[in-house]
């Protein structure tokens, strides 16, 4: 694997999980205005969202090492007619531009909530199109392992899983340097931090079903559709069998086991660092999941014909 | 001298890439003091060329390819921006092929701009061999030399300077091998040698069997059937007007086409031949075979048979012949007590009976048949016998000297009579046969003119070898047999005392130099060269006229040049230029004698414009058409007048076992049926690469991306060893071991390898060969009576690594 | 002025010397490992044993000369980002090396490997059809270079009323993909594209 293709491994498992993390974000900042009112959610989420945009902007930078002429990236967006490649760089131009002038002006409160809401959606709306955008840009039909449902349904699956489970991270940390300023806080924050991480457990494990579904399933597809596909499969599961079977095990140790014991942990009084470990485990583990899930992704590449 | 060196460093690595070559080159002209007075010679030349304007100029191929192809080299601002091809054309039916030079040619720039271009005279400083050498001036190069030239012929006589067979540089005249061997004449003489590596057997035995070759390759057109006897002529003789281009004719026009060879070859291919696969070295089985079938079946030309040929049956053996030993005796098996049926022939050649016998019904009844034989299966351990085999089933089924059909030998072709430079006579007589010269080195007072050594010319050789000439060739390790073994007694150099090479490229054989001479290449030169190649390009022949497209780079000089300096020193210039100003003034010469033979030749000017010079008959050659019309009057050239099915002269020699009188199946050493199979399973052959002329062209990036060398096996012996297509692989026997990746393919019989010969011998610090080159693994163990290189002939085992 | 170019191969009398792909690269000046014009080699069949003997059952080979198509659906031009894949009104598809980024998107779409990146300098290459010489009225280099005479070139409705529109030997793609144009003389052993009784056997492409 050449420092090109890891580029691409890298910016799409960031870029995917700024958009997820933006989402998740979004969601639990708006249950916990619902329950714990404006400030409890502001003070829970805004620090977390301003890690956001040094990551997407970290995944754009990397992507350019994936380009012969980086110097020329802004001609990109020049076919937006009848390119996804266009498309997406197009989206992640637009949902970078609107997140960052969200985080902007939430971190510094400016503008009314309805503004800055309705900037939230656009950007959200954005990541959205941008993961839709980036699935298709691979969904080519020379491509066959690629050109299936399975890819925009993984994307999005990583998009989430990778966006809550950094999310579920932001809010430890934040509630670690939250609780050492203001110990008053805590217990409520504790409270905040345990709901959100709640259902963070519960969408991990949802999308942990969804992939042990779709893998297996995808996996037949490609081993019935075509010569082109059984290659691939035959290099999947022959050639980097290690690494699916690794791949499968991390992700269901990460979303599944320590998302289960989080949820355990949360929903009773459990301590605060096991439910500390348990956030930071799942990422990691999910985290090296997902990358390896990327990196199978770009090696079961078999494009058809010579 | 810092600076020197600086610049040819940066050279030999912007040299790597034409774009940046042509960049150095322009800038060179202001930088010329910077340097020092070094002549790095880039600067651009034809002068008369206006800037910019593209002008393209005939240029020549100049190998061993069997081609002899016209380059159109396009000049632009005195740099050759590409090659095109032949610039004449083919717009009436009957103009002649165009010669459209192949992959090869159309690389020529990569190779004379190629990293691997010798730049400057250079002395051994190592070991023999390892190829450490030191920059030395054109005047220190020629005064060694010339001084070595003196000592040696002193101390040892002139019988032992050797001039070495090559043919890496097919120059006519002045720029080709003449030059060396005039000095060498003039000087006193030098131990010559006779045969080819190519051809020995060939050569050796033609005399005594038809005394000629076949009908002209256009021919071929009007025949019925073609059977290729181990023929891949798109391949040995590929460019756009040779016999490969007949046989693509021939198939277009509904000629059936049969290759009995151990490979589906790429003329196979594309002329989508019927392939019957074989044995190698079991060629004769299968001709005695088809012989008894034919004659059983009596499908064959007994009023023919006993009018024009000897030995056939009984009857027409000579009289001091014995009993039983004619063709006819021989399958029958009255002799030996083995009858040669199509069962008996099937256990050795591995072709089922069935098809045997119909192969010879297609063949006795499809007249006009012509049959051809390539020359890969007389480099074999008894190459002598399937030459004379082919002939006899040619004749016996009514195709010899007949329109569409051929005597079963290689075709033949028109040739054009341009003059050369001429040579006096050899002082020095004898003559060794080429395959032998290593025995030369070793053991050359032991050469006779027995049958050990067959020298010719003299009884004895009086002097062991002390001095060789290497001119444009690689065959003092590449291309012989046995590198391991060659080496050995290359590098004592006690024995071989001193070794010249003039080449162009730092080849293997290079490498073993003492005094290592550059020399220009075909841009560099204006120059002639006759369009014959082998002359199996139908009834067109031609004259090129080679133009200097660029100055010589670095200090790369002319061959004439070096002669001419060489005489000097050695007070013998006047004789060697006998009048000539100049190397243009023997050109010249060439001209007048070609204008002689054909009126309307143009002048050397006329012919400067004209590049091209084609000339064509109209109708085929017929080989021995009279003489199968009035023997009598027409007689062949062969000692008896007739086909040799029985040779007198070779029944003379006394050894009818591996020489026979009349062809014979002769079980090879290290072939099909040797015990050694146990050890070393694989039969190897070593066939042409079509990437390259021998092995010219090793050394050239584009054409190594091609077709990267690789070893040919077929799936189920690669199979056995968990060998997959591509795979980096051993090959190995007593004499060496070669690693080169795998081409696992069903286009080679079962127990049938190749490894393409050719390849540039580059060994690793244990002495494995990193990159396929197949001498490794040959035999050096000349035929028995052509004292022929048997380099097809191999046993190796295979191993994935 | 034509509307779409279109290169003819004759598998017939392809002996796959390669002399075509030399060229284009000679003429085109290409570095190592760019290869604008390639040669497939299409082998299959077995060995079998009958009655003693190994003989080959079906065995057979040939070759295919294979380049850019210039097709008349582009697929690399469909997706290049930057527009710099564009398809002229004559039918031949370049690349505008100043526009192109190198992100080789083209590659991974290309059924046919033609777009490959010039690291020399760092875009995406391709077959031009020679259009240069085209204009000069010359031929291609490799329709030129043939020494067996088996590439021609012509507009692509000249070529099929001579050559027929056989587009898809083995183991070149289905044509229904990028309406490639290009035609293609079989011989009589050539198999059609999704055959599965051969393999692509040259070493360099595996």
């Amino acid at each position: 694997m050449s420092i090109r293709e890891l580029a691409l491994v890298v910016f799409t498992i960031l870029t995917q999980m700024t958009v997820g993390s933006f989402l998740v974000l979004g969601v639990v900042h708006f249950y916990t205005v619902r329950k714990k009112g404006m400030e409890a959610a502001d003070r829970l989420s805004d620090r977390a969202l301003l890690a956001l945009v040094p990551i997407l902007a970290l995944a754009m930078l990397v992507s350019l090492l994936h380009l012969g002429n980086p110097l020329k990236a802004p001609l990109a967006v020049s076919n937006v007619a009848s390119s996804w490649l266009s498309r997406e760089i197009l989206f992640t131009v637009i949902f970078g531009c609107c997140a960052a002038l969200f985080v902007l002006l939430q971190y510094r409160k400016i503008g009314s909530f309805q503004v800055r809401n309705k900037i939230a959606w656009i950007a959200g709306l954005a990541g959205l199109a941008l993961v839709y955008c980036m699935s298709r840009v691979y969904m080519i039909p020379t491509q066959p392992a690629w050109n299936s449902m399975a890819t925009p349904i993984s994307f999005y699956t990583t998009t989430l899983l990778l966006g809550s489970l950094a999310m579920g991270v932001a809010f430890i940390v934040n509630y670690s340097i939250e609780s050492r300023k203001d110990t008053g806080c805590a217990t409520d924050q504790c409270d905040v931090l345990f709901g959100a991480l709640r259902g963070i457990a519960v969408v991990s494990i949802v999308l942990l079903g969804v992939e042990f579904v779709v893998q297996p399933v995808y996996l037949g597809y490609l081993a019935t559709t075509s010569a082109a596909t059984q290659a691939s499969a035959s290099h999947i599961v022959q050639d980097f069998s290690s690494v699916f079977i690794l791949r499968l095990l991390l992700v269901f140790l990460g979303a599944g086991v320590f998302g289960a014991f989080l949820y355990k942990n949360t929903a009773s009084d459990g301590s605060e660092a096991q439910v500390k470990y348990l956030g930071y485990g799942a990422f990691s583990l999910v985290l090296v999941a997902e990358v390896l899930g990327r990196f199978l992704f770009y090696f079961s590449e078999f494009r058809i014909g010579v | 001298m810092a600076k020197k060196n600086l610049l040819t460093e940066t050279l030999n690595e912007t040299l790597l890439n034409r774009r940046s070559f042509l960049k150095w080159s322009s800038a060179l002209g202001g930088t010329a003091a910077l340097t020092g007075g070094v002549n790095v010679g880039l600067k651009a030349v034809d002068k008369t060329a206006p800037a910019s304007e593209d002008k393209t100029l005939t240029v020549s191929c100049y190998h061993n390819c069997g081609g002899r192809c016209v380059l159109g080299a396009v000049v632009k601002e005195g740099t050759v921006s590409r090659i095109v091809a032949d610039p004449s054309k083919e717009t009436k039916p009957d103009d002649p092929p165009r010669a459209i030079p192949c992959l090869r040619g159309r690389s020529q720039t990569r190779r004379v701009y190629a990293p691997d271009r010798l730049k400057y005279p250079l002395k051994r400083v190592g070991k023999r061999g390892e190829g450490k050498f030191e920059r030395i001036s054109w005047d220190e190069a020629l005064d060694t030399i010339a001084g070595e030239m003196k000592r040696i012929k002193k101390q040892y006589g002139n019988e032992s300077f050797y001039f070495h067979y090559a043919s890496g540089t097919q120059w006519k005249g002045p720029d080709g091998r003449p030059p060396i061997r005039r000095l060498m004449r003039l000087f006193g003489g030098y131990t010559d040698y006779y045969n080819t590596y190519s051809t020995a057997c060939y050569r050796a035995v033609m005399p005594y069997i038809t005394g000629g070759s076949g009908n002209s390759a256009n021919d071929v057109l009007n025949s019925n059937l073609i059977v290729l006897f181990g023929d891949n002529s798109v391949v040995n003789r590929n460019g756009g007007d040779n016999f490969g281009c007949y046989l693509l004719d021939a198939k277009k026009k509904g000629v059936k086409i049969i290759s009995v060879d151990p490979m589906l070859t790429d003329t196979a291919v594309a002329t989508e031949a019927e392939w019957i696969p074989i044995y190698p070295g079991t060629d004769v089985a299968l001709i005695a075979a088809l012989s008894h079938v034919i004659v059983e079946e009596d499908l064959y030309d007994k009023q023919f048979m006993k009018t024009h040929a000897v030995g056939f049956d009984e009857d027409t053996l000579p009289p001091d012949a014995l009993r039983n030993s004619s063709w006819i005796a021989y399958i029958k098996g009255n002799a030996d007590g083995v009858e040669k049926t199509p069962q008996w022939a099937e256990k050795i050649t591995g072709i089922p009976a069935n098809r045997i016998i119909q192969l010879a019904r297609q063949i006795a009844t499809s007249k006009p048949v012509a049959m051809f034989q390539g020359w890969g299966w007389q480099r074999r351990a008894y190459g002598e016998q399937p030459v004379r085999a082919l002939p006899v089933l040619a004749a016996m089924t009514g195709n010899f000297g007949i329109k569409g059909g051929g005597p079963g030998m290689r075709p033949s072709g028109k040739r054009f009579p341009m003059g050369s430079m001429p040579l006096p006579p050899n002082p020095v007589k004898g003559r060794i046969p080429v395959f032998l010269w290593p025995d030369f080195i070793t053991r050359g007072t032991e050469m006779t003119d027995g049958p050990r050594d067959r020298v010719k010319d003299v009884k004895r050789i009086k002097a062991n070898m002390k001095f060789m000439w290497n001119h444009g060739g690689n065959t003092i390790i590449n291309q012989h047999s046995d590198i391991n073994l060659t080496k050995k007694i290359l590098e004592d150099d006690s024995k071989l005392e001193f070794i010249v090479v003039v080449d162009n490229n730092m080849t293997p054989s290079a490498k073993f130099a003492d005094i290592l001479l550059p020399e220009t290449t075909s841009f560099e030169i204006e120059s002639l060269l006759t369009g014959e190649g082998h002359t199996e390009k139908g009834t067109v022949a031609w004259a090129i006229f080679n133009h200097k497209l660029i100055e010589p780079l670095y200090e790369s000089k002319e061959i004439y040049w070096m002669c001419d300096q060489l005489a000097n020193r050695l007070g013998i210039g006047d004789q060697f230029r006998d009048g000539h100003k100049n190397k243009k003034e023997w050109l010249l010469d060439m001209v007048a004698e070609a204008r002689k033979k054909i009126p309307d030749f143009p002048s050397y000017e006329e012919f400067r414009k004209m590049g091209v010079y084609k000339i064509k008959d109209d109708k085929p050659t017929i080989a021995f058409e009279n003489f199968v019309k009035d023997p009598k009057k027409y007689p062949l050239s062969t000692p008896t007048g007739k086909i040799e099915v029985y040779s007198p002269h070779l029944a003379s020699q006394n050894d009818p076992k591996e020489i026979p009188a009349i062809p014979k199946y002769i079980p090879e050493w290290e072939g099909v049926s040797d015990p050694l199979r146990k050890k070393f399973p694989l039969l190897m052959v070593t066939a042409h690469a079509v990437q390259r002329s021998h092995s010219t062209f090793d050394n050239v990036d584009y054409l190594q991306e091609a077709h990267p060398q690789a070893f040919w096996i077929n799936p189920l012996d690669a199979g056995k060893r968990g060998i997959k297509n591509g795979d980096q692989i051993k090959v190995f026997n007593d004499r060496g071991e070669v690693h080169l990746p795998a081409f696992v393919t069903n286009r080679v019989r079962p127990g049938v390898t190749n490894m393409p010969q050719g390849a540039w011998y580059t060994p690793d610090a244990k002495g494995i060969d990193t990159r396929g080159s197949a001498n490794v693994l040959t035999k050096y163990y000349p035929t028995p009576f052509a004292k022929g290189n048997p380099q097809h002939t191999n046993l190796v085992q295979v191993e994935k690594i | 002025m034509t509307r779409q170019y279109a290169f003819h191969v004759d598998i017939s009398k392809c002996t796959g010397c390669k002399t075509c792909q030399v060229a284009c690269k000679d003429k085109n000046n290409l570095p190592s490992g760019i290869r604008w014009r390639r040669v497939f080699q299409y082998e299959g069949g077995e060995w079998i044993e009958k009655d003693g003997q190994m003989i080959p059952s079906n065995v057979f080979a040939y070759f295919v000369s294979s380049a850019c198509m210039h097709c008349e659906k582009p697929i690399c031009e469909q997706v290049c980002p930057t527009k710099a894949t564009y398809k002229r009104e004559d039918g031949i598809v370049l690349i505008d090396q100043d526009r192109c980024i190198g992100c080789r998107y083209c590659s991974w779409a290309c059924p046919y490997g033609a777009p490959q990146f010039n690291p020399e300098i760092n875009a995406m290459s391709k077959c031009t059809f020679c259009y240069d010489l085209i204009e000069k009225g010359e031929s291609p280099a490799c329709v030129d270079s043939c020494p067996f005479r088996a590439v021609d070139f012509g507009p692509l409705e000249e070529i099929r009323a001579k050559f027929g529109t056989f587009s898809s030997p083995a183991p070149l793609p289905k044509p229904d993909i990028t309406h490639p144009a290009i035609v293609y003389t079989p011989n009589g052993s050539t198999k059609s594209s999704g055959d599965v009784s051969g393999q692509l056997k040259n070493i360099e492409e595996v």
